[in-house]
């Protein structure tokens, strides 16, 4: 067992801190206050490689192993998760599901294109109907000759505004639940798609989530993703690594809020001295650190077994998504406290990163069905198989 | 022991629930949007009473005591936040001081208009840095003749945009410290040398105005001594146990909206082929939320009957407030989570209940403060003293 | 002026559920209102006193816990409260309802506008308006939204098949307020608080108004309740005026009813 950092990955968090200090973080209360997509970020981003973080580099990926990338999210995340976010939908959601699953020629037209930020990637899979329940999804793909039909509505697509390619999930046959599901790489600009109503949200403003209608669009017959059917085994399976990335969101989030706290402590003085002297900020501050480093160590540990290919991923995303969520979201609500009443003004980093917090919880599967999804591994061997 | 509300206190409640669903609740999304509760809302309430309700008729007051006072703060905590604090500071700190410590010819003057409505009072203690230490201001109110001159700012001060009575705590013998160098005056805010500084942007109650208040060199009669000269610490301490009562109720309220919306939406929402609340863990947050609600109801309640018989209350009215904020807090996001992504959206009047409802956690007496206060009460029966 | 305004407490309706597969009326929250048309009819009482001044004297049969409907409309501006309530009247069906109330009007005579709701939300029988004009030989307009001071006319806007139209009629009469017309305002706080502390409701029993027993004894017998068929959603003939009539002939055939 070892627990440091090899010396690419040293290099790499150096690079990610500068990246996030000088490219990111300035702009990340004007991108929360303005609701601005985070597009010069993203070039940024795209300058350094990492819109293609974890793609090989023939398809001019930067190649990262999945632990530098969770690094790399962390430190985005530290600075804003509006940004984070989108990357890591576009890298973890949309590309490593075409990594895995797509035809060489696929790969070869979209990856680059995806790691040079001419397309960003959205992942098309909730709707109205189906949110926790993704298999109960409506949208309709028909085939018919080389192509296929697709009808029907896809909500909170993050990206979609923004992007070019999503990866939709449509249903290809009437085979109850995930199985009649495929997936399909579908460039904004077909005909009869429409992205609709962008999304206002408490926070992560600078997100770009919109709903996308499908109104007979006609999509070609190899631009269906892996096999027909296999869609829902694509989805999980990409919602595995980029719970892996949101958990590392929800890390340097909250290791944001807490130096916040710390140097308000530190420097804000109430009787007759800084705050950090009484216990009651002490314990926030310590509580919030020990629960920053139990994250760090989930976060390590789901990278390292998505780096594995180890099958022992799957509960361990969900469980790592849901710690950190909820670690993140109660460190953020202890930070804000520490501020007192400066927390609850704008002016201050803490208000943005409480707001953003909240989603975590809710997007790539609520709290509930991460921990049904945990008791049901833990179920599994002893004959109790459990249902939703 | 007889928990039965006053037939009275029955009728007046309806009364302010039909108000705060029929004239509020409709408006209570703009209030948030465009940042300013109506001056409209502010005219009708007056018209009923509700800007006067615990003060005694004969000062233009409603003369429903304490508990009324709850009741109103309840029923429009439950709808719009941003106005139950226009109402709070302005009825349960601002005007409250002068009706506990006034003289009468000051109740004649002041209390009367502002329980009428006809002018708006806010509470200004606050400074850079004089928060939780609010012993530690430096406001300073030099006697000139017959006069006293007042120079300094405060900061976070409700109403402050709109109030035209503004009680001020500065300190009028520094050497005296807390305990007989500080005074209370009433201040017209058209009075030369007053003016409103920065407005503040807030992440929620956003149509509620927080902003500085700058004295410069202002000239205040000794009239408008409020109390006794050189025991301002007492007057505002008294006002702010009051203040936390209702503010508790105003917790009730928010708390008891975001069960019912929760309620309505574990109904009409489907997944798995279920309505949620089939889930236990929708039923558990229901529960948990109702189970406090009903130990905060019987809190608030409680207290408002002591502060009305004239019992000692400073203990319970923290835990109000400690208590109230924090289920306020808990049951809104469980309501956010209740809703999923929609709950995150600012579509829904439940996103902006959870930016509402954090700073009841902050205001008035940080809930850490509020630990103190009971602490220092419990402990002080045991002989012993507790500094901050 | 004069004015009495009958005011009827009943069951909120909102807390009552109908199930009509079982047959059962489930009262979930038992909250006692003034009924709406009696509240409407109250503020129209009450803003003839606004803009001419009038003494409004609101008058409840019912049960004790009437008084808090009095108290309300007490609230709300009446300037007196009469609650006639008495074991002897309990369960009186509504032709005796409207004698008792008519004797208590004349009590309080003389009065120049008698006002009342136009139906009940509780029962929905829209008797005592008609019967209440008869027993006092007052002129009536029904379905009235709004009242005015002409002179000494008094002018009404009354529904008429759901349209407004407008008839006159001179004092005294009795007016049977629609729940279609203006609400009623909000009761001031501190009304609502004078209302119980100092405000008084007279009671008056049967005796007081010289009833006997005989008197109150019901002419309608109650036998259980049935609920009235399931309707089925209507049918909408479309086409060629003699093509609808086929089609109705052949419906009204196919269902033997012709
Ligand atoms: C900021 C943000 C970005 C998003 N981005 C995307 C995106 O890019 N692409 C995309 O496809 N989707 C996206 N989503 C949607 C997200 O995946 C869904 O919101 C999420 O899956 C939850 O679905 P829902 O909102 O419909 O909630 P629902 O499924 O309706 O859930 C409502 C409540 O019921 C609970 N619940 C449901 N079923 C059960 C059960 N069986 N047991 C216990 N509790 C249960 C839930 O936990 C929740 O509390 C995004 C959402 C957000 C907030
Ligand atoms: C929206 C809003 C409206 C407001 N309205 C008014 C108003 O109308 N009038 C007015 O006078 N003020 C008002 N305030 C000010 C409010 O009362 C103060 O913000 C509050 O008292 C906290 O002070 P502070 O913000 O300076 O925080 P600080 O006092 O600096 O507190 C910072 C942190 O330190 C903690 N802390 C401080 N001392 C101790 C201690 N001894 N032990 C343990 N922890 C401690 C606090 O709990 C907090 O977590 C308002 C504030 C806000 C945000």
């Amino acid at each position: 067992m070892d627990f440091s950092l090899n010396e690419d990955q040293r290099m790499f968090v150096k690079m990610f801190e500068d990246f996030c200090a000088n490219e990111v973080a300035p702009l990340a209360q004007e991108t929360d206050h303005k609701e601005k997509p985070p597009l010069k970020q993203l070039e940024a981003a795209s300058e350094q490689g990492f819109l293609g973080a974890i793609f090989p580099e023939k398809y001019d990926g930067a190649e990262l192993d999945m632990i530098s990338y969770a690094l790399l999210m962390e430190h985005l995340g530290k600075a804003c998760a509006s940004t984070a976010l989108t990357i890591n939908v576009h890298v973890a959601l949309v590309g490593s599901a075409i990594l895995r699953h797509g035809t060489e020629e696929q790969k070869e037209e979209l990856l680059p294109a995806m790691s040079a930020g001419e397309v960003i990637g959205a992942f098309a899979l909730s709707e109205s109907g189906a949110g926790s329940d993704a298999a109960a999804l409506r949208t309709s793909a028909v085939c018919q000759g080389d192509r296929y039909i697709l009808r029907g509505s896809k909500t909170w697509v993050t990206n979609a505004g923004i992007g070019q390619l999503l990866l939709v999930f449509a249903r290809t046959s009437d085979e109850p639940g995930g199985k009649g599901i495929s997936a399909f790489l579908v460039d904004v600009d077909t005909p009869g798609v429409r992205v609709g109503y962008r999304e206002k949200t408490m926070g992560l403003r600078g997100l770009v989530a919109n709903t996308v209608y499908f109104d007979g669009t006609e999509v070609p017959a190899d631009r269906l993703l892996g096999q027909e059917g296999q869609g829902f085994a694509i989805a999980l399976e990409a919602l595995d690594l980029s719970r892996v990335g949101l958990s590392a969101i929800c890390l340097g989030a909250a290791e944001a809020a807490l130096e916040n706290g710390t140097r308000f402590a530190v420097e804000h003085e109430q009787f007759g001295g800084p705050i950090a002297l009484k216990q009651a900020i002490q314990n926030f501050i310590a509580d919030s650190r020990a629960e920053v480093e139990a994250m760090r160590h989930l976060v390590h540990y789901a990278a390292w077994l998505a780096e594995q290919g180890d099958s022992r991923l799957r509960t361990q995303a969900a469980i790592t998504k849901l710690i950190c969520s909820e670690y993140a979201m109660r460190i953020a609500n202890r930070m804000l406290q520490v501020h007192g009443g400066y927390g609850y003004m704008k002016e201050y980093a803490i208000e943005r990163i409480y707001r953003d917090l909240r989603a975590m919880e809710i997007a790539e599967g609520t709290s509930q069905i991460l921990r049904f999804l945990i008791a049901r591994d833990q179920f599994a061997p002893h004959g109790i198989s459990l249902r939703p | 022991m007889d928990f039965t509300l006053p037939k009275e206190y029955e009728l007046l409640r309806r009364m302010i629930r039909d108000f705060a669903r029929q004239e509020v609740a409709p408006l209570a999304k703009r209030i948030d949007i465009e940042e300013e509760v109506p001056r409209e809302i502010i005219r009708k309430a007056a018209e009923l009473g509700m800007m006067g309700v615990p003060f005694p008729q004969e000062y233009g007051g409603m003369g429903a005591g304490e508990l009324g006072y709850c009741i109103l703060m309840e029923e429009i905590g439950r709808v719009c936040t941003s106005t139950a604090t226009v109402i709070g500071a302005h009825t349960g700190i601002g005007a409250m001081a002068i009706y506990l410590d006034g003289t009468p010819e000051q109740k004649k003057k002041y209390l009367t208009p502002l329980a009428r409505g006809e002018k708006i009072a806010a509470f200004a203690l606050t400074e850079a840095n004089a928060g939780s230490d609010a012993a530690a201001i430096r406001t300073r109110a030099v006697r000139d003749g017959d006069d006293f001159i007042l120079t300094g700012s405060k900061m976070f001060i409700t109403n402050g945009p709109i109030a035209d009575i503004v009680s001020v705590m500065a300190v009028t013998d520094p050497s005296l410290g807390p305990r007989g160098g500080i005074t209370a005056f009433i201040v017209e805010m058209d009075w030369k040398g007053c003016s409103v500084g920065k407005v503040e942007d807030k992440m929620g109650i956003r149509g509620s105005g927080t902003s500085e208040l700058v004295f410069d060199e202002v000239r205040v009669p000794k009239e408008n001594i409020l109390g006794q000269f050189g025991a301002g610490f007492v007057t505002f301490m008294k006002t702010l146990d009051v203040g936390r009562v209702s503010l508790g109720a105003a917790c009730l309220g928010g708390a008891q909206a975001a069960l019912e919306r929760s309620i309505q939406w574990a109904k009409a929402r489907s997944q798995f082929g279920k309505a949620i609340v089939h889930n236990q863990s929708i039923q558990w947050m229901i529960a948990n939320m109702a189970t406090e609600i009903e130990a905060l109801r019987s809190l608030v309640y409680r207290t408002a009957w002591m502060v009305d018989t004239g019992q000692p209350f400073t203990r319970y009215a923290a835990m109000c407030k400690l208590y109230g904020s924090e289920v306020a807090s808990r049951c809104i996001s469980q309501a956010v989570q209740i809703y999923g992504a929609l709950g995150y959206s600012r579509d829904l009047e439940i996103e902006r209940m959870f930016r509402d409802a954090r700073i009841a956690e902050i205001f008035e007496g940080t809930n850490e403060i509020q630990r103190i206060v009971i602490a220092s009460d419990i402990m002080r029966q045991e002989g012993v003293r507790i500094s901050p | 002026m004069r004015i009495a305004v009958a005011v009827k407490q009943i069951l909120d309706p909102e807390g009552i559920t109908v199930n009509r597969r079982r047959e059962r009326i489930f009262i979930n929250r038992e909250e006692r209102i003034i009924n709406p048309a009696d509240k409407c009819a109250l503020e129209a009482a009450l803003r003839l006193k606004d803009a001419h001044g009038a003494e409004v004297i609101a008058l409840s049969l019912g049960r004790p816990s009437a008084d808090d409907a009095l108290r309300e409309a007490l609230a709300l501006g009446a300037d007196q409260a009469v609650l006639i309530s008495d074991k002897a009247l309990a369960g009186i069906d509504a032709p005796t309802a409207a004698v008792v109330l008519a004797r208590a009007i004349e009590r309080l005579a003389p009065c120049d506008l008698v006002l009342v709701g136009q139906t009940a939300a509780d029962t929905g029988g829209d008797q005592t308006a008609g019967r209440l004009a008869e027993l006092l030989g007052l002129p009536q307009v029904l379905h009235a939204v709004t009242l005015s001071l002409d002179g000494e006319r008094l002018k009404v806007v009354r529904l008429w098949d759901g349209r407004p139209i407008m008839v006159a009629v001179a004092p005294p009469a009795l007016i049977a307020v629609s729940p279609l017309a203006p609400p009623a305002r909000y009761p001031h706080g501190a009304r609502i608080l004078n209302a119980y502390r100092q405000m008084g409701v007279s009671v008056w029993t049967a005796g007081d108004l010289g009833f006997t027993a005989e008197e109150l004894r019901p002419n309608i017998e109650s036998r259980g309740q049935v609920f009235p068929p399931e309707r089925e959603l209507g049918n909408v003939i479309e086409g060629a005026p003699e093509q609808m009539a086929g089609e109705i002939l052949a419906l009204l055939r196919q269902r033997r009813l012709i």
